[in-house]
């Protein structure tokens, strides 16, 4: 062999790497197109989906990845990052509990992750399907990083679920406006808010589009109300062509009329200051609701929510569902569920008795099914 | 698809035995073969380590930028020649610990969650290189060797840097032995620039997470006498704690200098 023949073969491997690199290789981070196909989860022992008469349960639920109440670095004022698998799968155990309990037709779930590293790499939504009695379900992931060089997050993998009985068809993931006031490189890495849609088609009644959103929780400028709008452009096309939606999920916004719309103190940890002269920033960031009580307005406006305006602002503590102190019980409502089309009367429920699994109570209500 | 690929890279550097005129190459680009440096000279990179010929049988290397925040003392030994063999060991000592108490924090830079804190690790590692000249200007050599820890405490198997290139270096820091074994082509293609391809596998003595295997493929150029530029990249497979296993593609960079 000579010295020539040893450089033409010096390309095999540069070929070699070109092909890996187009094709088995991930960026760092994850970048989502404006729409593109969930991921469909299926059990491998399919269950027989129940028949129901006139109405279907539907459920929302922000899980916070499983790990309960206990402090997390990045919500709850915790030291924390990771947390071991004999302390996620106790809080995943919980939930699909309270998920037996209750038993909702269809699960909005946010939060939930994937072999992320702060949840000892378990496949949350597999556990879930597996110890459920739903069949299907479609996923997206909303902050997707093969590795975050800070804090320890590493690996993440934290989305969007709607679990059914029934098949799911045409599952999407809708991407939200990205934060306008973060810097590009940490935006990178961070989550990217979106939206998970799908039909579901129950036997002898019109096949239903479901919608599932997790707004911006900590954007303070009108990120947050771009995606109200984004949110609500999608009801719209529904409703303009006649379908009759279920959408809802984990808003990261007060109900027009609140009578507290500042939680700054509530969620201030140890250290932190803020409404004192010379703090900056002078509100916790996604802590000061003030600027936007009136942003939900128009989705309220046009649709029906399982909570009616009027019934939530009579009796606001009855409606709250989450709070960022671990020891402390609900003190403002951030969940929602909306139709274009009616709930039974006297369905809503705020499950504010389940304290432990989450830092969302989740809420569900009772869709008047339309027959075919 | 994946054994074949392996085995075809692993393959190419195992490719061809000739004699050679190596010795422009040796002066420019002895590091990873079991050529020493020689008596009294240095070079150093920011990633490759800085090595000083202590004389015809000895070189002391160290890596200088990480040194103090991974303290590591190396030595590699000539064994002499066999035949057109040329021979050499390897052997280093070096605390991780430090580094890992660094990159367990908070905020940018946290590459391990703040909550772990790291007792005394000793890392201990002993190899086997072998030089071949197989043609005008080409070196292959091979290597084998062995990493293990000593340490204080186990540490917890969540602390890991998740990451190809790191994962399989630190493995043997929380669990097992690593055993590591590669091959490597290097030649040059003029007066300035040179090449090397080559292949490593890590194959660490535990259950889980235990397979890595590396391609690496990097062009140097002698921009002076005392200054080179490298540049290439690692292809890198492995079974992560993530399970699935995966490729990765990385870049690498590195500017050398040392003794004219």
């Amino acid at each position: 062999m000579n010295n020539h023949l040893y450089r033409k073969i010096a390309f095999f491997p540069i070929l070699t790497v070109l092909f890996m690199a187009n094709n088995s290789c991930e960026p760092l981070a994850t970048s989502f197109r404006e729409v593109e196909d969930a991921i469909i989860y299926t059990k491998e022992q399919k269950i027989l989906p129940p028949q129901p008469d006139s109405t279907l349960k539907v459920m929302t639920w922000n899980i916070r990845f499983g790990i309960g109440r206990q402090p997390w670095f990045g919500d709850a004022c915790g030291d924390n990052t990771v947390f071991r698998k004999d302390e996620v799968i106790p809080g995943l155990e919980k939930i699909v509990a309270r998920i037996n309990q209750v038993r909702p037709d269809i699960l909005f779930l946010q939060e939930c992750d994937v072999k992320s590293n702060r949840t000892a790499y378990i496949d949350e939504l597999q556990y879930i399907l597996d110890h459920t009695y739903f069949n299907y379900a479609a996923y997206v992931s909303e902050w997707k990083s093969e590795f975050i060089p800070s804090d320890g997050l590493a690996r993440m993998d934290m989305g969007l679920v709607i679990l059914s009985p029934w098949p799911l068809t045409d599952a999407k993931r809708i991407n939200l406006a990205p934060r306008g006031d973060q810097a590009g490189i940490v935006n990178y890495f961070y989550l990217h808010s979106c939206i998970v849609t799908a039909n579901v088609k129950i036997p002898g009644f019109k096949e239903i589009p479901l919608l599932n959103i997790h707004a911006s929780a900590f954007a303070t400028d009108d990120t947050k109300k771009k995606h109200f709008e984004e949110f609500k452009a999608e009801m719209d096309k529904l409703d303009a062509e006649g379908k009759y939606f279920v959408s809802g999920g984990d808003l990261n916004e007060l109900p027009p009329g609140s009578d507290s719309t500042d939680y700054c103190y509530e969620d201030m940890c140890p250290g932190e200051s803020f409404h004192q002269p010379g703090d900056d920033p002078m509100h916790k960031d996604g802590s000061n609701y003030t600027p936007e009580t009136e942003w939900l307005r128009p989705i309220y406006d046009a649709y029906v929510c399982a909570f009616p305006l009027p019934e939530y602002q009579q009796n606001q503590p009855a409606y709250f569902t989450h709070t960022t102190r671990p020891d402390h019980s609900w003190d403002r409502t951030l969940d929602y569920l909306f139709t274009n089309h009616r709930w039974r009367k006297g369905s809503a429920i705020t499950h504010q008795d389940f304290l432990t699994e989450s830092d969302h109570a989740p809420v569900s209500a009772e869709f008047v099914l339309v027959k075919e | 698809m994946i054994r074949k690929l392996i085995v075809s890279i692993s393959l190419l550097c195992f490719a061809g035995i000739l004699h050679a005129q190596e010795e422009p190459l040796l002066k420019k680009w002895s590091y990873n073969t079991a050529y020493l440096m020689p008596e009294r000279k240095w070079e150093s990179g920011i990633l490759q380590p800085f090595r000083y010929g202590i004389n015809r049988k000895l070189e002391v290397y160290t890596h200088v930028p990480m040194l103090p925040f991974i303290p590591e003392a190396g030595v590699k030994v000539a064994w002499g020649n066999k035949n057109t063999f040329v021979l050499a060991s390897e052997h280093s000592l070096s605390v991780p610990t430090p580094f890992l108490n660094i990159v367990s924090r908070k905020g940018i830079g946290g590459l391990i969650s703040p909550e772990y804190d790291f007792a005394f690790i000793l890392s201990v590692y002993n190899g086997l290189l072998v030089t071949k000249p197989i043609a005008p200007k080409v070196l292959f050599s091979a290597k084998a060797g062995l990493a293990f820890a000593i340490r204080a405490e186990k540490p917890d198997p969540q602390s890991t840097i998740d990451l190809p290139v790191f994962y399989p270096r630190m493995a043997h820091y929380y669990e097992g032995t690593s055993i590591r074994f590669g091959t490597a082509v290097k030649g040059s293609l003029g007066e300035k620039w040179f090449y090397e391809e080559g292949v490593q596998a890590f194959i660490i003595t535990r259950p889980e997470n235990n397979f890595f295997f590396e391609n690496t493929g990097t062009l140097m150029w002698a921009a002076g006498k005392s200054f080179r530029i490298r540049g290439g990249y690692i292809l890198a497979y492995g079974k992560y704690p993530y399970v699935t296993p995966k490729w990765q593609l990385w870049p690498t960079l590195d500017f050398v200098f040392g003794s004219r």
